[in-house]
């Protein structure tokens, strides 16, 4: 596991990134390979990545339960994150860059209630977060880094 | 048994005895006097300021443990998609209840971040004495939810304020409070009890200004507590009983009960057949697929939820929108989220199937009507959906009407069934 990190941070660097400048660090959603470990490292997870044809899909799971799925486009871009677990993950490190975003069309949502889901859908990003205690799930996703012939139905 | 058989030879002369005066061996067969294990549900518009629909209110009796300083709270939520009371902290101190909060071994103000589905509650937990009906819960921890800022904020950049909005206040809840009387025990459980790093869910307070709150573990007999859990009898599950509605656009009220335990006394009894068993996983869920659907989905009994929520792939089920393209009609924004049928009513068919040992297969149908012709004064709508998106599958309120619902706690058995379970 720490080598498969290591040789991610060593791909970033060779192709010149700079993870640090992109987006906070920690922040999964626009962010960057270094971005998908340091989630990891925050949930004390394992990394399983999965490439297909139009992106790769890394797949974190801690071992209190936690998993995470993030999708990551071809330019390198984290563009989707699935979260399940029996706690709510931290969005603000998961949206990063995204996060303002965020909590801008929160606090405009006509709030449907503590007990329905959550979806908040701007032309720039979409989350939605439902569940109850113990069992939580959600995806955040930017729309216009979605690669060409996949569908929001995928990002699961 | 033997006390039954020996209640059944000395039955006659019982009622000797209470023709005729004393009878000396007589009194010990007598069988205690029964709990009172029923409290009345309502369904209405809410507390004031609230315009509440599909919501089931109790009256909750909370005091100060061991005084006679009680207040009566009502229209609390009867959730059982959640696990443990909560009150908003003015409601309490209006009512002249004022609860101390616990702490932990270093003396900190235990407090915590519960999360729902579309946010979250903040506060202190306190022990409480809480009654329902003829049942106490002795210095039970419930949340008192900081509607007036009066304990420290949480971290500004823990999951409390990152996940989304915090619901502590009357008008955000619906509610005066939310009594959680689910599948478990605790809200968190295990997971809470021995995390490292702690989950952000119990936190440790060294005061009342903002910073002072650092995530730490709670034993589950701190953990926020569902009182059918803390009850000295009938502690192993709940039935929820509301009669049918009268009217397929709504009533303007309903009048039922909830009755605690399963299987202790002669009103909670099991029925015998015809009963629908549905065993809960480690999150409370079991599963449910819609037909023609491959996929079975997580799903719960949740009286919290105020619709049947789940997607639904069929080009009929449009969302409620105010301007929708044609051929769907605009619907009243108070409805936006909801499901309006193009063609209304939806008729839908479902497959709950149970987890473990109680693994029952069983097929609900309803319908989902517009809601757009629902009575506008009602509050109780038994074909409201919606969920388009959604990844799991709640049975909300609509499921209640018309149905006895059981609820068994994590841990319990009732007759000869396991906990976790839903039946119906």
């Amino acid at each position: 596991m720490t080598l498969h990190r290591v040789k991610w941070v060593s791909l970033a660097l060779a192709f010149g990134m700079t993870p640090w400048c992109a987006a906070p660090v920690n922040a999964a959603l626009g962010g960057d390979t270094a971005s998908v470990a340091s989630d990891a490292d925050a949930l004390q997870g394992v990394i399983h990545s999965t490439p297909l044809q139009q992106y790769d899909i890394h797949d974190i799971t801690s071992g209190n339960g936690m998993r995470l799925r993030e999708f990551q486009n071809r330019s390198g871009v984290v563009f989707a994150v699935v979260w399940s677990g029996p706690a709510m993950p931290d969005l603000q490190k998961l949206l990063g860059a995204s996060y303002q975003t965020y909590t801008t069309a929160v606090a405009a949502a006509n709030h449907p209630g503590l007990k329905r889901p959550l979806r908040i859908a701007t032309s720039d990003l979409v989350v939605e977060s439902e569940g109850h205690m113990r069992a939580y799930t959600g995806r955040a996703y930017l729309p216009a880094l979605i690669p060409a012939g996949t569908s929001p139905a995928d990002l699961r | 048994m033997r006390i039954t058989h020996l209640f059944v030879v000395l039955a006659p002369c019982l009622l000797c005895a209470c023709i005729g005066g004393s009878n000396g061996t007589a009194t010990n067969t007598v069988p205690p006097t029964p709990t009172v294990n029923t409290l009345a549900v309502v369904v209405d518009a809410g507390p004031a300021g609230v315009s509440a629909f599909n919501r089931p209110y109790v009256t909750v009796k909370v005091c100060v443990p061991g005084s006679t300083t009680c207040a009566n709270i009502d229209h609390v939520l009867l959730d059982t998609g959640s696990w443990g009371l909560r009150l908003v902290r003015s409601v309490l101190t209006a009512s002249g209840v004022t609860l101390t909060p616990s702490t932990d071994a270093q003396g900190k103000t235990i407090q915590e971040c519960a999360a729902f589905s579309g946010g979250q509650t903040w506060g202190p937990v306190a022990p409480a004495d809480v009654t329902l009906a003829g049942e106490v819960a002795a210095k039970l921890p419930v949340q008192v939810l900081d509607d007036t800022n009066s304990s420290a904020p949480p971290p500004s950049t823990s999951v409390c304020v990152s996940s989304g909005s915090v619901h502590n206040a009357v008008p955000e809840l619906g509610a005066n409070g939310i009594l959680g009387v689910g599948v478990f025990a605790q809200d968190c459980g295990t997971l809470c009890v021995n995390a490292t790093p702690a989950q952000e869910i119990y936190y440790g307070c060294t005061a009342t200004a903002a910073g002072v709150c650092t995530a730490e573990n709670a034993a589950l007999a701190v953990q926020v507590t569902n009182p059918v859990s803390a009850f000295a009898t009938d502690n192993n599950g709940v039935i929820i009983d509301l009669p049918g509605l009268k009217n397929a656009n709504g009533d303007a009220t309903v009048q039922g009960q909830i009755l605690f335990g399963l299987a202790t006394q002669t009103d909670n009894a099991l029925p015998a057949t015809g009963l629908t068993v549905l065993g809960a996983d480690a999150s409370g869920d079991f599963t449910a697929a819609l037909s023609g659907g491959t996929k079975a989905l997580p799903a719960l009994i949740d009286s919290g939820s105020d619709d049947y929520a789940f997607a639904d792939s069929d080009p009929n089920m449009a969302t409620c929108l105010t301007n929708p393209p044609p051929p769907q009609q605009p619907s009243s924004a108070q409805w936006s989220g909801y499901y309006c049928p193009i063609v209304s009513p939806q008729s839908v068919s479902v497959v709950n199937t149970g987890v473990g040992s109680n693994n029952a297969t069983n097929t609900v149908q309803f319908a989902i009507h517009n809601p757009n012709t629902f009575i506008a004064t009602a509050t109780a709508f038994i074909n409201l959906g919606g969920g388009q998106g959604s990844t799991r599958f709640i049975w909300g309120m609509p499921f209640f009407y018309g149905r006895k619902v059981y609820i068994g706690i994590d841990k319990t058995m009732s007759g000869t069934l396991k906990g976790p379970f839903y039946a119906y």
